[in-house]
């Protein structure tokens, strides 16, 4: 956590741009914002970093820039809207794209053409994506990135499932007269699920890079549109609270993929 | 068998996510009879005298009462709370008369008192109000109320157009500020959503009334919805959920045009324009070559002479602007100097000056006479289309005379810290956006000691001699009191940069407006806030 | 068969847009000023962009360009998550949890700053085609961390599997045991993370175009081209606008029949 607060501050402080303000091309408020920007311009770096984790010490992530009120009170309310956005999108995401990689794989002609929704999918940026749904009045942020992560995951999948339908104990299996049900259950879901944990960071990681665009077009108030005004107004302490939410988000990802494995190892 | 079920598989987890994710993305209800925009970004402050930018200014003009209205049509300010003002011969006594029995939102009565401690506080150094520097000398200006209908106001040094500067300062109760929650303008702060909406009650104390003697303002609310994806803004404007949007890029103009002719303005130029500039400071890290090409008249005046403005109006913003060549747009029809005599459009001319200049053509490239090649960029921001298309018509049109340009877009803070702090750019093309008329709001773009002065920021003295007399020029006209010498000095102004090209203007954008056809009484104008100026007259039709 | 048909044609598409470019008569920055955003005619075959630019040629040249910058990036990105998560598999549990942290770190850092800084770094007149291999470049090297994980839990599960224990116990050294057994099994990761790469990249570095990296004008920028589909006033006037991302799926499923086939040979 501590790597990823200094690594943000580092980068904020010494991207192009964090000591200007946008207003400064403004006739009218020019003054104004230059007066602001040499208040920022006397701290040092390393000022910067104590007070920030002095603040951390009393839960204190310091005052956003751009806003001017507390980051807690700024970052609070959007992390639920978020949380549920993502959990909601990842949910969906690899529902649709199980759903359609079992049979999928199972195919052998014309696979291509079964995946070809999918690779549509991965070829269409977010934002026009987003914005065909704003067209067709239809949809919303949790469609969008549930289509993104279905579109990523059902390439994994349908390459990790390929193999396991003619692996020898899915043939023997279908030589005995398994239901289909069973089959899966018993034999393919069970074969590919070390892969399938190994995955969840990955989709974790895709999920929130999408969150921003999404958020961004959508309108949705959470912490990815958050993130990406305190980008465009260089708001280090929202942008260092956002970093530390993201390793936090990818950290739990990556101990419950490797936790399951080790369990998988066990059993 | 197989294929049956994939099938069965696949339409299954297509419908759960379709229908549990339909409903997304609406916005809150309307509630009857309130007005609904967007404004792009959160207001950073609703404490009027602490405006600072855009969106929060919209805010204080919905909400505020003013002694002095600028009427947005005749570009001239009107009693507002003042029933009538009086400035004296010197400029330098301001005398408004209130209106008899005013009151707040609230109810409490609005005297005297209460404008010059709302005055005060504005004048205060510590309340940092930007609008305070209009004054010139904040701290020397002295407000006295005589009576509780009087208020005086006795300034330092003679402020040009100083009534305009009363349509900023709105009048709060005494000692209690209180960001917007009472009020004597039409509206009060009602409801705020960090980064959903802004929400607007109708004050029902507000001084005006129609001419059938109805309370003013008619609609019963305001919700400012923070939105700033265009693609939205459109879909909701079409769909009737928004009533307005002020600026419209033009190729959603055009979208608009075609499918509602009649929701959609082009009210001509605006008073913004767009313009590339060369960076002319001596202490920019440019090699000293580079740094002489920039400084020569005849350099920038071919750049000038070679840009085909009809094909930027007509490509880059599909009709929706007008060629400019100087600082005044046509649209400011009082200070537009229209004897202007500039460099007109001509390749073969641009040639002839660059060869004057001493350079000269190898193949099909441009050679300065120490033989580098005439290369540079043009630094712009990232997110602006038109522009971005202008960029690139530029780029072609520069080649014909051997130039090679490279197009950098930036985002606003990397753009702005090298224009303003590093210096560190060749030529920029970028737009200034001008809301008020009188010219001597640009007197920090013009002067040569002011950081604002673009193409060499905070000389100590002018670099050249016409920068020099644009200085002399420009104080003339912010300190003489006579119309006649004021428009002469800038019209000299206007005249000298057409010479010089330390800025080449290249367009004035048309102000590109969509109106709802429900709403009443709009009276769309050139000048901020275009559309909802005379706010409290603007109402919209019941639905059928 | 199937795989030398589907790189028979991914070839094909290379040769004509090459010829596109070679051939036509306007160059890709050509601005036909009069035939802005005109409809398919038979001087422009699939119309023109909104500066009245030839799409044929420019598609053709963002093709050759994309294609080449994003395959490449995608397989350097590719082959640094599978040394990093292969070396972390087989490493002792410090070295491992060390690499790991690593690529955590990587996934949380805002880079959109370390490009902004990359770019007050180059010159402002470096030339479109310089910024376009730099931009590749910086793809690549920030890509990896999320495969990486992935790619490490793939490769411990293989390390416990029967056969890669029989393997040491007949005397494989790890290296050849990587090459031989655990590569091959690696394969349903990485060719997917490559492909979706591919599309991702092209997309990224119109995005950066924002930061004054990225492909700058007039080099047509397949990403830029692809972005145009989210501005409904431009979907509005030509349908040909939708002609880069029907050649993308196109070449994406190329691609996949081309390198997926090797499974099963």
């Amino acid at each position: 956590m501590l790597c990823v607060a200094a690594g943000t501050i580092l980068l904020v402080r010494f991207a192009p741009g964090f000591f200007a303000d946008e207003r400064e091309m403004d006739a009218k408020y020019a003054a104004t914002a230059r007066n602001e920007m040499q208040a920022a311009g006397t701290q040092t770096l390393s000022e910067i970093a104590v007070r920030e984790v002095k603040g951390w010490v009393h839960g204190d992530f310091g005052e956003s820039r751009q806003y001017e009120v507390p980051v807690t009170e700024l970052i609070a309310p959007r992390i639920q809207v978020s949380a549920w956005l993502l959990l909601r999108g990842i949910f969906y995401g690899w529902l649709l794209a199980l759903c359609a990689a079992l049979p999928v794989s199972a195919v052998r002609k014309g696979g291509a053409l079964w995946g070809l929704p999918f690779t549509l999918l991965l070829a269409m940026p977010t934002a026009a994506l987003a914005t065909a749904c704003i067209l067709a009045e239809m949809g919303g942020p949790v469609l969008v990135l549930a289509l993104l992560i279905a579109a990523r995951e059902f390439k994994f999948l349908r390459s990790a499932l390929r193999g396991t339908w003619s692996s020898p104990h899915m043939l023997q299996g279908r030589a005995q007269g398994l239901p289909l049900q069973a089959l899966i259950r018993v034999h393919i879901l069970p074969g590919v699920a070390p892969q399938l944990y190994a995955l969840a960071t990955l989709s974790v990681v895709t999920a929130l890079g999408a969150l921003v665009p999404i958020e961004v077009i959508f309108n949705v108030p959470g912490v990815g549109q958050l993130a990406w005004a305190a980008v465009m107004n260089r708001d280090l302490p929202v942008l260092v609270a956002v970093s530390l939410l993201m390793a936090f988000a990818i950290g739990v990802a990556g101990m419950l993929s490797g936790q399951k494995q080790t369990l998988e190892a066990a059993a | 068998m197989r294929s049956y079920s994939a099938v069965r598989y696949l339409s299954v987890a297509v419908l759960i996510v379709l229908t549990t994710t339909v409903a997304m993305g609406q916005t809150v209800a309307r509630r009857p009879g309130e007005l609904v925009w967007a404004i792009p970004y959160d207001p950073k402050t609703f404490d009027p005298a602490k405006v600072d930018e855009a969106a929060s200014e919209q805010v204080r003009y919905l909400t505020g009462g003013v002694l002095l209205r600028v009427n947005r049509q005749t570009q001239r300010a009107e009693p507002y709370l003042a029933e009538s003002y009086t400035i004296s011969a010197d400029g330098k006594v301001v005398t408004f008369k209130l209106r008899n029995g005013l009151r707040f939102s609230d109810g409490s009565a609005l005297t005297s008192v209460d404008v010059a401690w709302s005055l005060r506080r504005v004048l205060a150094p510590e309340t940092q109000a930007p609008v305070a520097q209009e004054f010139l000398v904040p701290n020397a200006v002295t407000v006295a109320t005589p009576d509780r209908l009087t208020v005086v106001v006795r300034l330092a040094k003679r402020v040009v157009g100083v009534d305009h500067v009363f349509d900023e300062i709105a009048i709060e109760p005494a000692n209690r500020s209180s960001t917007g929650r009472v009020t004597a303008g039409p509206f009060v702060m009602a409801e705020y959503k960090r980064g959903q909406y802004v929400r607007l009650a109708r004050n029902p104390n507000y001084w005006r009334h129609d001419g059938t003697g109805a309370q003013l303002p008619y609609a019963s609310g305001i919700r400012l919805d923070i939105q700033n994806n265009h693609e939205q803004e459109i879909a909701l404007f079409q769909r009737g959920e928004y009533d307005l949007i002020e600026g419209l890029s033009p190729e959603y103009f055009n979208v608009l045009a075609h499918k509602t002719p009649q929701s959609v303005r082009d009210l001509g130029a605006s008073l913004n324009t767009e313009q590339l500039w060369f960076n002319e400071a001596n202490a920019a890290p440019l090699p000293e070559f580079e740094k002489a090409w920039f400084q020569n008249r005849g350099f920038r005046v071919a750049v000038s002479q070679a840009i085909h403005r009809m094909d930027l109006v007509r490509i880059a913003y599909s009709g929706h602007a007008t060629p400019a060549f100087t600082f005044i747009s046509p649209a400011n029809t009082v200070w537009h100097n229209r004897t202007l005599k500039y460099p007109h459009e001509s390749v073969s001319e641009a040639r002839q000056l660059l060869a004057a200049a001493g350079f000269h053509m190898s193949g099909a490239f441009l050679y300065d006479s120490g033989g580098h090649a005439v290369k540079f960029s043009i630094v712009t921001n990232a997110g602006n289309a038109a522009r971005a298309r202008m960029a690139s018509l530029i780029q072609q049109d520069l080649s014909q005379i051997g130039i090679q340009v490279t197009i950098v877009t930036l985002d606003f803070p990397a753009l702005i810290e090298r224009l303003m702090h590093k210096q560190d750019y060749e030529a920029c093309l970028l737009g200034l956006s001008n809301v008020e008329p009188d010219p001597n709001a640009m007197m920090n773009l013009w002067l040569s000691s002011s950081p604002n002065h673009q193409w060499n920021p905070s000389e100590k003295t002018p670099a050249t001699a016409w920068e020099a007399e644009i200085d002399k020029q420009m104080t003339l006209q912010a300190t003489s009191a006579v119309y006649r010498v004021r428009k002469q000095a800038v019209d000299r102004v206007q005249q000298i940069v057409a010479d010089e090209q330390p800025f080449i203007y290249l367009v004035y954008p048309n102000a590109l407006d969509a109106i709802s056809q429900r709403l009443v009484g709009v009276s769309p104008a050139v000048l901020s806030p275009g559309l909802v100026w005379n706010v409290d007259s603007i109402r919209r039709k019941a639905q059928r | 068969m199937r795989r030398r048909v589907a790189a028979g044609i991914l070839l094909a598409l290379i040769v004509v847009s090459l010829l596109a470019v070679w051939t036509s008569k306007y160059g890709y920055a050509y601005q036909d000023r009069e035939m802005a955003m005109v409809p398919a005619t038979a001087q422009h075959w699939t119309g023109t962009d909104e500066l009245g630019r030839d799409r044929t040629v420019r598609v053709a040249a963002a093709l050759l360009i994309g294609l080449g910058g994003a395959a490449a990036a995608a397989a350097i990105t590719t082959a640094i998550a599978a040394v990093v998560g292969l070396l972390a598999a087989f490493s002792p549990a410090p070295v491992a949890g060390v690499l790991m942290f690593v690529s955590d770190v990587f996934l949380s850092l805002p880079w959109l700053f370390l490009l902004m800084m990359a770019r007050s770094l180059l010159p402002l007149t470096a030339s479109p085609m310089q910024m376009a291999v730099i931009t590749f470049l910086v793809l690549a090297a920030l890509g990896w961390p999320a495969c990486a994980r992935a790619i490490y839990s793939g490769a411990r599960t293989l390390r416990s599997a029967e056969w890669v224990i029989q393997g040491y116990a007949s005397g494989l050294r790890t290296r050849q045991l990587v090459r031989l057994h655990i590569v091959p099994h690696l394969r349903p990761l990485l060719l997917p993370q490559f492909l979706i790469c591919v599309p991702a990249f092209i997309v990224a570095e119109a995005n950066l175009g924002a930061l004054g990296l990225g492909i700058g004008e007039p080099v047509p920028s397949w990403g830029s081209m692809l972005m145009e589909l989210d501005n409904s006033a431009l979907l509005a006037q030509s349908h040909w606008v939708y002609l880069p991302i029907i050649l993308l799926v196109v070449v994406l499923l190329l691609l996949e029949s081309f390198t997926s086939e090797e499974t099963h040979a």
